[in-house]
């Protein structure tokens, strides 16, 4: 796990076509120096809740990344491509971003909305994911707009009722299909990770045959990226065949 | 949860030893709501403490406040982002997008929303 760029980069999802053997290994130390110059660089004051708004129990911040067409997913470029769009401590703040920014079924090429709780970057490598996993949703084109709305605000409402265990969600826009994430810190969890899975079916009202796959951010960072759908099915991870009564 | 929005604080009690809840012939269990259970809200005590809770429906009204509407003052210019991807002015797609978004989202409740076909 010497590259994080790469992990991210590689991250689930539906990154199942070119150029995922181009990364080439960066050396970790500048790496690491041109990360934080970037944190740093895009550092604010302490984000509150305005007067009678209505405070989140955690706060969150957007991220947006997006793969440069026609370019090798090198590390660097990864980099360059993801943005910290803000972030917010109450509802109506949470509205004001995501009022003006599209929804992901709107968005164009090969891009990613993050909302991790703030202080967790959307990294496998970070502390708070570093012995994380996530559950993993693949939808069909065009449901991907309702489908993150319903995940982000059970997330924001605290609906999971995991206490500290959510990090993040993610949405994927890719070719053929979109991939929702939540992610959370301990993967090893299984009482958990079957709450975070019961309550996401609740929240997205998934059919009863919708398939959901776990992944732990170490199997991920050791078969990053190559998997597409059919052979992450016979992955073996927790997969769940879901039943409603 | 099954109702009314809710914006509530929970309150920090210790966890309830026993609790017993009476059901009667034909109670209907809500099977996918979780989050009820008969004789009152499971979850409602909270081990670690106070957690603000909130329902998809509350924060879908809190949409509506003017605070809400207002674009944050640090947003950064994305094109096809936070900002059109063409050329018109930035302030007439967040015009449009706040016009069309009550429409666009959908507000169906107990719907199946979707098939999927893997």
């Amino acid at each position: 796990m010497n590259n994080k760029f790469d992990a991210l980069k590689d991250d689930d999802s539906g990154d199942h076509d070119q150029n995922e053997e181009n990364s080439t290994q960066k050396d970790g130390e500048k790496e690491k120096t041109e990360r934080d110059k970037s944190q740093s660089s895009s550092k604010r004051k302490a984000v509150v809740p305005g007067p009678a708004e209505h405070p989140l129990q955690y706060n969150y911040t957007f991220w947006y990344s997006r793969r440069t067409p026609g370019r090798p997913t090198s590390s660097q470029s990864y980099e360059q491509n993801i943005k910290q769009i803000g972030t917010f401590a109450s509802v109506e703040q949470f509205w004001r971003f995501y009022s003006h920014m599209v929804r992901p079924g709107d968005l164009t090429g090969h891009s990613d909305f993050h909302l991790f709780k703030e202080g967790i970057k959307p990294m496998w490598e970070d502390d708070a994911n570093k012995s994380g996993g996530k559950w993993i949703i693949r939808l069909r084109k065009g449901l991907a707009s309702r489908c993150w709305e319903n995940l982000i605000l059970a997330m924001l409402g605290e609906q999971f009722m995991v206490g500290e265990e959510i990090c993040g969600a993610v949405v994927s826009v890719r070719f053929q299909e979109d991939i929702i994430s939540i992610w959370n810190k301990t993967a090893s969890d299984q009482a958990t990770t079957a709450r975070i899975r019961d309550t996401l079916r609740r929240v997205l009202n998934l059919p009863p045959n919708t398939i959901m796959e776990y992944k732990t951010h170490t199997d991920s960072i050791k078969m990053p990226g190559r998997l597409g759908p059919q052979r992450l099915l016979f992955q073996n991870l927790w997969k769940t065949r879901v039943n409603v009564p | 949860m099954s109702g009314g929005s809710s914006c509530s604080q929970t309150p920090s009690r210790t966890i309830p030893t026993t609790r017993r809840v009476v059901l009667g012939d034909g109670v209907q269990l809500p099977p996918g709501d979780y989050s009820t259970t008969p004789g009152g809200t499971l979850f409602s005590t909270t081990p670690g403490g106070t957690r603000i809770i909130y329902d998809r429906k509350f924060l879908i009204e809190c949409r509506n406040s003017p605070v809400a509407k207002t674009p944050p003052q640090d947003l950064p210019t994305i094109p096809g982002v936070t900002s059109p991807a063409s050329e018109a002015p930035p302030m007439e797609a967040r015009q449009n997008h706040l016009q069309n978004s009550p429409e666009d989202k959908p507000v169906c409740g107990e719907e199946s929303q979707f098939e999927m076909d893997i």
